[in-house]
C-alpha cells in the first residue's frame, strides 16, 4: 500500500510490535500484506470522523402483506405493481427455472427460497438452509447452481425435487474462489458462450486488491478454464448480457467515506477481454482515489457507460426484451438500487431504466419504480434489490427488506 | 470455520415457512420477562448480568440487537452450542418480548481492578478503528451495534476473537473487516477498557 494511506489514515504506531500486521491468519493475505485501517473504516478523512453513518440492519422477520404499503409505490403511467410473493426475510437475487420456479437468494438469513407459481397466487418454500450468503443463483439444463461466498453448489433436477432437494454438487475445489467475506457474496449468470459468470469484490472498502479480487471472471460450468474478463471491478452485483451485442455489462458499488456525493455507482460495458475499470485508484466518471494515489490514475481504465448515483448501490439489472411494456422499453436496462448508508441524505431506494444510444455514448436515466424512500423525513421502508423479466414480459423486483416480490405489468 | 450445506440431513427439504401471525407486534415487556424467567435467566443473570465465565450480560443491549442475534442463533446462521436447543422453539413474538424485555434492564458492569495502561491502550485503539462511529461515544450501542459498556471482559474478548478469526458472523460483514489483522494483545486491551466503561 502506498505511502498516502499510511499518512493520511493510520495515527503513529503506538510502539507496540503488536500493531505490526503480525496476526498470520489462514485468508489471503496479500492484499493485507501491510498493517490497513479497518475495511469498513478505511479512507475515512478526519472531517468524517464523527459520523454516525453505518450500514442498515437487516430485518429477518417475515413481514406480513398488510404491513406492505404498496399504495406508496409509483410506476409510469400504464404500469401496474402488485405484490406477487411474500414471507421470505432477506430475498434478494431472482432466478427462473425452466417448469417456472423462480428461485430466490439470500445474505445475512443463509437461504435459498423456491417460489411457484399455482396460477393466481404463489407459494414458496425453504429450499436450501445453511450456506453462508447463498446470493447468487444461475439455472441451467435443470440444475441450480448456488454460489455462497466460495462456495458453488449445484442441485440437479431441481424442479422435480423441490420437496425433497438433493445433496449438492459440491465444485467448490473447482471454482477456487477466495474465502473472504466482505465484497465475497455472489451474483451469478450464464453468458451467451455459455459459461458461468462470477465476480469477486474487494476484500476491503479501499485496499489494492490482490491477483484474486476485484475482478468478473468466467469458467466452463464444471468450474475449469477461469478466465478474467473484466479487472478494477471494486464490488458488482448484478450483471447481464447486451441482448444484440452479447457483451457483457455490469453494476459496480463505488467506495465509501470519499465524499457524500460520490464516486457514484457505475453501469459498465465490457468490450475486450479483461479490460480494467479503475479500482481502486481511478472511479466512476475519472475521480482520482483520496487515498490511494498514484500518477494518471485513470490511465488505461475504461470510464463507465454510465453512472448510477451517489452510494445508491446500484444491484442487479437485466435487458428489457420483452412483448409486454411499450416499444420504447426494449433494449433499456432495468436497474434496481438498494439504496444508501454511506450518505446523510439517503439515496436510491428504486428501480431505473437505462437507455442507451446505438453507439454507447449517451445514456438517458429515468425513474421507474419509486416510493420506498421518503426523501423529505429521509427514511425508505423497501429496498429493490433485484429485476427479472418473465416470460410474459412482466418484471419482478425483489425487496429485501420486506421479505417481497412485486410483479410490475402493463396493459395497453 | 466455513459453514457449507449442513451435516448429513444437510439440506432442509420442504420446510413450510411459517407465516407468523404475530410477525410484526411490538414486544411485550412482560412477557419477555416471563420468556426470560423460564429460559434465559438461569445463564444470562436473573437481571440480565451475567455473573458466569465468557457468558455475556443482555440488559442494557439494543433492541434491534437482541432481536437479530435470537433469529441468527434460531435459524443455525450462528452456531453456539449452548444456545441451540434453546432457541429453537422461539417464534418471532418470542423474540420480540425477550427484546424489549432485555433492552430496558440496568447494565451492571462486573467487579473487576482497572489496569490503567492497558485500558489507555485500548481506549486509543477504540479511537483509531472509530468504534464509537457506530458503538456510540458511551458504547451503550444502537440498533443492530450492541452496547459494550460494562460487558463481560472475557466475553468481549473471545467474541472479538471470533470475528477476527472468522468464526462468526454477524448481520453483516463489518466486524470482520474492522478488527482483521488486530493482535491478541490488541484485543485484549479494548476488552478491558470498554468491560472498565461505567
Amino acid at each position: 500500500m502506498s505511502k498516502g494511506i499510511a499518512a493520511t489514515l493510520v495515527r503513529p504506531a503506538l510502539g507496540s510490535a503488536a500493531l505490526m500486521a503480525g496476526a498470520a491468519l489462514a485468508l489471503d493475505l496479500s492484499a493485507f500484506a501491510q498493517q490497513q485501517p479497518p475495511a469498513w473504516a478505511q479512507g475515512r478523512p478526519q472531517s468524517m470522523a464523527d459520523s454516525k453513518l453505518a450500514p442498515h440492519p437487516p430485518r429477518m422477520t417475515v413481514t406480513a402483506p398488510d404491513k406492505i404499503p404498496l399504495d406508496k409505490l409509483k410506476v409510469p403511467q400504464g404500469f401496474k405493481v402488485e405484490l406477487w410473493a411474500h414471507g421470505m426475510p432477506g430475498a434478494r437475487m431472482m432466478v427462473r427455472g425452466d417448469k417456472g420456479t423462480v428461485f430466490v437468494g439470500t445474505r445475512t438469513i443463509n437461504r435459498v427460497y423456491a417460489v411457484s407459481d399455482k396460477g393466481g397466487e404463489r407459494t414458496h418454500k425453504i429450499l436450501i438452509q445453511g450456506p453462508t450468503q447463498p446470493n447468487g443463483l444461475a439455472f441451467r439444463n435443470g440444475s441450480l447452481y448456488v454460489a455462497a461466498i466460495h462456495q458453488v453448489l449445484r442441485f440437479d433436477a431441481i424442479e422435480d425435487k423441490l420437496d425433497s432437494p438433493p445433496q449438492p454438487v459440491d465444485m467448490t475445489a473447482a471454482f477456487q474462489l477466495p474465502t473472504e467475506a466482505h465484497h465475497g457474496w455472489k451474483f451469478l449468470a450464464f453468458g451467451p458462450d455459455g459459461k458461468l459468470y462470477v465476480p469477486i469484490g474487494a476484500p476491503c472498502n479501499i485496499c489494492e486488491a490482490s491477483a484474486n479480487h476485484a475482478q468478473i471472471r468466467r469458467y466452463n460450468p464444471d468450474g475449469s478454464g477461469m478466465e478474467i474478463v473484466a479487472r478494477g471491478v471494486r464490488n458488482s452485483v448484478g450483471f447481464d448480457f447486451h441482448p444484440e451485442t452479447r457483451e457483457l455489462w455490469f453494476t459496480d458499488n463505488g467506495r465509501d467515506w470519499q465524499d457524500e456525493n460520490g464516486p457514484e455507482e457505475e453501469l459498465n460495458r465490457v468490450g475486450q477481454p479483461g479490460e480494467n475499470f479503475g479500482f481502486p485508484y481511478c472511479h466512476a466518471m475519472g475521480i482520482p482515489d483520496q487515498d490511494l494515489k498514484k500518477a494518471n490514475p485513470c490511465e488505461g481504465t475504461t470510464k463507465p457507460v454510465v453512472t448510477l448515483g451517489p452510494h445508491a448501490a446500484a444491484l442487479g439489472m437485466r435487458f428489457y426484451t420483452g412483448q409486454m411494456f411499450p416499444a420504447e422499453y426494449r433494449g433499456r436496462i432495468f436497474v434496481a438500487r438498494r439504496g444508501s448508508w454511506n450518505r446523510t441524505q439517503k439515496a436510491g431506494y428504486d428501480v431505473l431504466t437505462v437507455k442507451v444510444s446505438a453507439d454507447g455514448k449517451e445514456a438517458k436515466i429515468e425513474p421507474f419504480l419509486t416510493g420506498f424512500l421518503d426523501e423529505g423525513a429521509n427514511a425508505f421502508w423497501g429496498r429493490p434489490v433485484d429485476v427479472m423479466q418473465m416470460p410474459d414480459g412482466a418484471l419482478l423486483v425483489s425487496d429485501e427488506e420486506n421479505g417481497a416480490i412485486y410483479r410490475i405489468s402493463h396493459s395497453r | 470455520m466455513h459453514r457449507g450445506v449442513r451435516g448429513p440431513a444437510a439440506v432442509f427439504a420442504a420446510l413450510a415457512l411459517f407465516c407468523a401471525a404475530n410477525a410484526e407486534a411490538a414486544g411485550d415487556v412482560e412477557r419477555g420477562r416471563a420468556k426470560a424467567a423460564q429460559v434465559c435467566a438461569s445463564c444470562h443473570g436473573a437481571d440480565g448480568n451475567s455473573t458466569m465465565d465468557n457468558i455475556p450480560s443482555l440488559a442494557g443491549q439494543p433492541e434491534t440487537f437482541t432481536t437479530l442475534q435470537l433469529i441468527l442463533f434460531r435459524e443455525r446462521i450462528r452456531l453456539v452450542d449452548a444456545m441451540l436447543e434453546v432457541s429453537r422453539p422461539l417464534t418471532d413474538g418470542d423474540v420480540a418480548d425477550l427484546a424489549v424485555y432485555y433492552a430496558r434492564l440496568p447494565p451492571k458492569p462486573g467487579p473487576g481492578a482497572r489496569d490503567a495502561a492497558k485500558a489507555d491502550h485500548g481506549a486509543a485503539l477504540a479511537e483509531r478503528l472509530r468504534c464509537a462511529t457506530c458503538h456510540e461515544r458511551n458504547y451503550a450501542g444502537r440498533d443492530q451495534m450492541p452496547r459494550l459498556a460494562g460487558q463481560r471482559e472475557d466475553y468481549l474478548l473471545h467474541s472479538m476473537k471470533q470475528y477476527r478469526d472468522n468464526q462468526r458472523t454477524g448481520t453483516d460483514t463489518t466486524m470482520q473487516g474492522v478488527l482483521y489483522g488486530l493482535s491478541d494483545a490488541d484485543l485484549a486491551a479494548m476488552a478491558h477498557y470498554l468491560a472498565q466503561l461505567r
